[in-house]
């Protein structure tokens, strides 16, 4: 009985911040604010991914804008080369990028803790040269202008379009992607494979000795959060229409860690919230793009030593204070 | 033939530079467990400052690169006292991530301090000689010898002074050595000291051979774990081992493939080892 408040307080929560990010467009009059939306929404995206495997399982992985930028390419190429519909390379952009993170993972997760992190690295090292470097097929650092959007949907005969950039259509996209990937993620963290996850995240050795086939979930996660950064990366190359390998390098796998210990990690709300953190942080605090680097370490290092297990956490133990403080609940 | 031999003789003085970062590397983690992906950066402000002494005030470059070395020392200090030492007790991983955070704090600084430019450190070594029709250059022979030293005073202050035995202990026993009377806090200072003085000359030796830029850093962290999974942790002889095949596989993949994707040679190299011996060339199973 006494856990009811809690449950319909998390559940109003919810829905409080569903209706609000449906209204967003309606009152962000600015359309600069709007595309800091639609790019907050894409990276908490890719931060769901990154949590799956660092948060869940316990994994760091520093390959998630690397993946990320495989996702990107992927889905250009796939509809500028071929000449295949934007809506279709999107949605082949999470089953490639699965794919790949399977050669990727098979060999990395035979290594444990640190080492996985620093394999992985090497990965997102690999997908940067080869970006750079394979002109023919990616332009290098030039890299690809006019990358389409997605063609308008005929809608009961209206047309809904996803032309330029601060488009509320394309951020309705988002954010249902978005709510998808989260609600995903509720999905396995409530269900045997997500406590199969957590436990291995406790007590790897404990878990293979109950009997689990440990590397087989690792992967599982490994490869849906590199999925994840695929679906994020298409989802911005086709926003931003213009592509080159500057946004998939290792300071933005180590943004995407960020985000997620920021939030929370391992909670579903944290990345959500450490996205929003790591994209508007810059905006609000007005730092040049030279301090950045400085300053995002500066709040990796102090977040880890003050405030290890994020924000949503320390929030949500603040609101069982005061119901309790409130006799609302007695033992929250 | 001759040119094999050739990129052989110029991937050891790279590789020579890679066992110097990996030893720095698996001290910290034989001590405190600590995966320290800062090194890399340690090292890259070592080399910034070694060029920055020598312009600045006209030193020598090895006088430069031992005041660099304090300096890199102290800058240890103060990462274990006021960014590890607080996440001790704390699980690994985030020891880990405050390591990912000093690695962005410390390429940012480098960014601010020193610019975007890349550096090349100018040494009047340049003599090159002719040995049997390969060119041996001057500077790589005293790159590898520097290197061997300063590895070769690491193993006798590890293996013959009292500190060294304390650092042995706490590498095999952490609590042992606390009720034997070791002082670990001031063996964790001790040995990030060392490490850091070592990354430092890693970076200068780098920035005299090849050159230190942005993002430098970072991947001169991953070769130095590299050459750990390579060799196997915790073993030197494996670290020189695996520094040697990184640095060689690199150079050969320079000189016969394409430079831009020498990295990822090496970086393939890595992963096939951990395919077929996950523990390490040298390692234990």
């Amino acid at each position: 009985m006494n856990q009811l408040p809690i449950f319909w307080l998390k559940g109003f929560g919810v829905l409080i911040a569903l209706i609000g990010f449906l209204a967003v467009p309606s009152w962000l009059t600015l359309p600069y604010f709007l595309h800091l939306f639609i790019l907050a929404l894409i990276w908490t995206i890719l931060a769901q991914g990154q949590n799956l495997i660092q948060g869940f399982v316990g994994y760091v992985s520093i390959a998630q804008a690397g993946f990320m930028g495989v996702g990107a390419y992927f889905s250009t190429l796939v509809s500028v080369k071929l000449g295949w519909p934007v809506w279709c390379s999107i949605a082949l952009t999470p089953l490639f990028t699965g794919l790949i993170s399977v050669l990727v993972g098979y060999p990395s997760l035979r290594v444990k803790g640190h080492y996985f992190a620093i394999v992985t690295l090497a990965y997102n090292m690999v997908i940067f040269t080869i970006l750079m470097t394979w002109k023919s097929l990616t332009g290098g650092e030039a890299g690809i202008p006019n990358v389409p959007r997605p063609v308008a949907i005929d809608w009961f005969g209206i047309a809904i379009n996803f032309e330029g950039r601060s488009n509320p259509n394309y951020y309705f996209l988002v954010l249902g992607l978005a709510a998808l990937a989260t609600t995903l993620c509720w999905m396995i963290l409530h269900s045997r494979v997500g406590r199969t996850l957590l436990a291995i995240r406790q007590n790897e050795p404990l878990a293979e000795s109950v009997g689990i086939d440990v590397w087989r979930y690792k992967l599982f996660a490994f490869v849906l959060s590199a999925s994840f950064a695929g679906l994020a990366g298409a989802l911005y190359a086709h926003y931003i229409g213009f592509l080159n390998p500057d946004p998939f390098g290792v300071d933005q796998s180590l943004n995407a860690i960020l985000a997620v210990i920021l939030g929370g990690s391992g909670t579903l709300a944290g990345p959500v919230v450490g996205s929003f953190a790591v994209v508007l942080l810059p905006e609000y605090l007005r730092i040049a793009d030279s301090y950045r680097l400085i300053t995002y370490g500066f709040i990796l290092v102090v977040a880890t030593i003050f405030l290890p297990r994020g924000l949503v956490p320390m929030l949500g133990a603040a609101v069982r204070l005061a119901l309790r403080r409130l006799g609302v609940v007695r033992h929250g | 033939m001759l040119e094999i031999v050739q990129q052989i003789l110029n991937g050891l003085a790279i590789g020579a530079v890679y066992t110097l970062i990996a030893l720095g590397l698996t001290v910290v983690f034989g001590i405190l467990g600590i995966a320290h992906f800062a090194h890399g950066s340690v090292a890259m402000l070592g080399g910034y400052l070694t060029f920055a002494v020598m312009e600045r005030w006209g030193l020598p470059f090895f006088v430069s690169m031992a005041l660099a070395m304090i300096a890199g020392a102290l800058a240890g200090l103060l990462i274990e006292r006021l960014a590890y030492r607080p996440v001790r007790d704390a699980p690994h991983i985030n020891a880990f991530i405050i390591a990912l955070g000093l690695t962005m704090m410390v390429e940012g600084f480098n960014l601010l301090a020193f610019g975007a430019d890349q550096v090349v450190i100018q040494t009047p070594y340049r003599a090159v000689f002719n040995v049997g029709g390969i060119a041996v250059a001057e500077l790589r022979v005293i790159v590898i010898v520097t290197a061997l030293s300063l590895i070769g005073i690491t193993a006798l202050l590890i293996r013959k002074t009292k500190t060294g035995k304390a650092i042995r202990a706490v590498a095999q026993n952490r609590n042992a050595a606390i009720l034997m009377g070791v002082n670990v806090e001031r063996i964790s200072q001790v040995v990030f000291g060392i490490s850091s003085a070592l990354g430092v000359a890693a970076g200068a030796l780098i920035g005299a051979l090849l050159a230190i830029a942005p993002g430098v850093g970072e991947s001169l962290a991953v070769k130095g774990f590299a050459v750990l999974i390579l060799g196997g942790l915790g073993s030197v002889p494996g670290a020189v081992l695996g520094g040697v095949i990184l640095g060689v596989s690199e150079a050969m993949a320079a000189g016969f493939i394409s430079s831009a994707y020498k990295d990822v040679i090496a970086f393939l190299v890595m992963i096939g080892v951990l395919l077929l011996r996950p523990e390490g060339l040298l390692g234990k199973r």
